[in-house]
């Protein structure tokens, strides 16, 4: 109990001095479970699959029920969900200001299936005291199309499989399962027996399926299920998201680029795509499961929009600026339906006013949203993300904070970049996320550096030098003598 | 997160970044600048003694300098 106590305080400390270690593999010296020291007193876990990704909420009510105080709680997951898990946040559900709570994957036996998210509590929790824990989290690529192929006016459907009990580390005495679904048209899902006035689980109401009350059930227990629902939306999936934002102190200027990979996970076609039927469709049958449109709100005061493809610049595409929204509307080149791919680049400009402060030190502090994707009603996903802030030449002394949950961010490094006019090259903050969602866009990137008057002089001192030495030369050179002189 | 650099953001609310030589200045001031630049320059190439070195070199120069920087700004490359 000590020594298992002891790793895992080295083992988090480990973790705050490398944020890159997302996950991290316990040696043979800890156990291979965690100690029953915790019993859930009633849990409620909220799967919804509204959107293309699946939101997980489990409030539960924990019971520590050990002799000693316990600060560390273990929720247990398979491998293939720790892959597909993103931005995980743990709140006191009573009580708002306790916090922060500490979010780490970690794996405690290499040979097992099993994985956990372990929770390091704010305050130790005293022998048969109780707190209620809000944990919630993403799982993305969570739906399979069901059927694969379609045709193209066909209604989409997906399955999701999950466990109508929610896997536990802990012995739960009570506990239910609710999943939310897009729809009321839900054509198959799993029956189990039910218990006490319920003769069967799960109870349908509207869009919503309940699992249980089920009475006390040993750690570990899973009871798998699946729902098949109508999702007659685009499954948005990318695959890779580079955002990059330059910061431009001589010209007042905050641009940003972003290049999507983009795939729709969804239903693929049976048959050849016919244009003639899509174009049929748009009038009498609007509802599709192709991505044909996305809207993107940018921040009041953005700029010079412009949306690229592989081929060249897309042109439909609208911008409405004016002084209370900046919103950019694309329309891919081609309708996308499942399997399809669509990478593209979008940027635009800002003022630096809107996102560049000086501090009272002399340093100076941007704050940018981390993600600034697509706002769609049926969300989007994204597996990996590149947030690159390319700083002015000579910036030094990079921090960040972001409100991104800290265990979706894998590394961040400083690097150097060389471009127009540079001498030394820019610094770049490059920070990488992955299993991010659309939920997060909101999320702040907050970057302070110091950028002295010497480094900012650095370009015009470069070009002075150079010219300064072009006529030094001109004027060496026309002084010497070639002429053939004679004696 | 930190919260420490949010605060720093929060104090910092009065002092948002303000460029010297706004947006809209850039094309101007950039164009003027390499005008006078390569007029001196021309200047210079027409009449090249050592006391023009430093009396159309320098403010040459320095006009050319300055001008680039904002000539790339002007034309949307913000360096």
């Amino acid at each position: 109990m000590k020594t298992s106590a002891v790793f895992s305080a080295a083992l988090s400390l480990l973790s705050l001095v490398s944020p890159s270690s997302a996950k991290s593999t316990t040696t043979a010296a800890s156990p291979s479970k965690p100690p029953q020291v915790w019993k859930n007193a009633n849990l409620v876990h909220i799967i919804s699959v509204e959107k293309n990704y699946v939101k997980e909420n489990i409030n539960v009510l924990v019971e520590n029920i050990s002799k000693q105080p316990q600060d560390e709680y273990f929720l247990l997951l398979t491998a293939d969900e720790a892959s597909r898990l993103g931005g995980v946040e743990v709140k006191d559900r009573k009580n708002a200001k306790a916090g922060p709570f500490g979010v780490e994957v970690v794996e405690l036996d290499p040979k097992s299936n099993d994985q956990y998210i372990r929770i390091k509590l704010p305050a130790a929790l005293n022998a048969g005291a109780q707190q209620t824990l809000g944990i919630s989290y993403y799982l993305l690529k969570a739906y399979k199309p069901l059927p694969a192929t379609i045709k193209q006016e066909d209604q989409q459907f997906l399955a999701h499989s999950f466990s109508a009990l929610c896997p536990s580390a802990y012995v739960t005495s009570k506990q239910k399962t609710e999943v939310k679904l897009p729809s009321a048209n839900v054509p198959d899902y799993t029956k189990l027996p039910g218990s006490g006035d319920v003769k069967e689980f799960p109870v349908k109401s509207g869009a919503k399926l309940t699992y249980g009350p089920f009475d006390e059930k040993p750690a570990g227990a899973v009871e798998p299920a699946q729902v098949r629902f109508e999702f007659n939306k685009p499954v948005s999936h990318v695959t890779e998201l580079e955002r990059d934002i330059e910061v431009s102190h001589w010209g007042g200027n905050v641009a940003f680029e972003e290049r999507y990979t983009l795939i729709h996970r969804g239903a693929n076609l049976s048959d050849q795509f016919n244009r003639v039927k899509w174009a049929q469709a748009a009038y009498y049958q609007p509802n599709t499961h192709a991505l044909k449109e996305m809207k993107f709100p940018l921040r009041v005061g953005s700029a010079d929009p412009y949306y690229t493809d592989v081929i060249g610049n897309v042109s439909t595409s609208r911008f409405r600026s004016n002084k209370r929204e900046a919103l950019l509307e694309i329309k891919p080149r081609y309708p996308l339906f499942g399997g399809w791919k669509y990478p593209f680049t979008i940027g635009w400009n800002s003022d630096a006013k809107n996102f560049l402060r000086q501090t009272v030190n002399g340093g100076y502090i941007l704050n940018v949203p981390f993600l600034e994707g697509p706002k769609q009603p049926e969300g989007i996903e994204y597996e990996q993300v590149q947030v690159r802030v390319i700083l002015p030449e000579g910036a030094e002394n990079v921090k960040y904070s972001t409100t991104v949950p800290q265990s979706s961010i894998t590394s961040d490094d400083v690097e150097i970049q060389k471009t127009f006019l540079d001498t030394i090259g820019r610094t770049v903050l490059v920070i990488k996320a992955r299993n991010l969602v659309d939920d997060l866009r909101e999320r702040e990137l907050v970057v302070s550096y110091d950028y002295p008057l010497s480094a900012s002089l650095r370009k015009p001192l470069i070009v002075f030098g150079s010219v300064m030495a072009l006529f030094v030369g001109t004027w060496v050179l026309g002084n010497l003598d070639l002429k053939f002189t004679s004696k | 997160m930190d919260s420490a650099l949010h605060e720093v953001w929060q104090a910092a609310s009065g002092r948002p970044f303000v460029p010297t030589i706004g947006k809209d200045s850039h094309f101007l001031i950039g164009f003027s600048l390499l005008i006078l630049g390569i007029g001196l320059s021309g200047a210079f190439v027409i009449n090249r003694s050592l006391v023009n070195v430093p009396v159309l070199g320098l403010p040459a120069s320095l006009a050319l300098a300055f001008g680039v920087v904002y000539m790339f700004c002007a034309v949307g490359v913000y360096v």
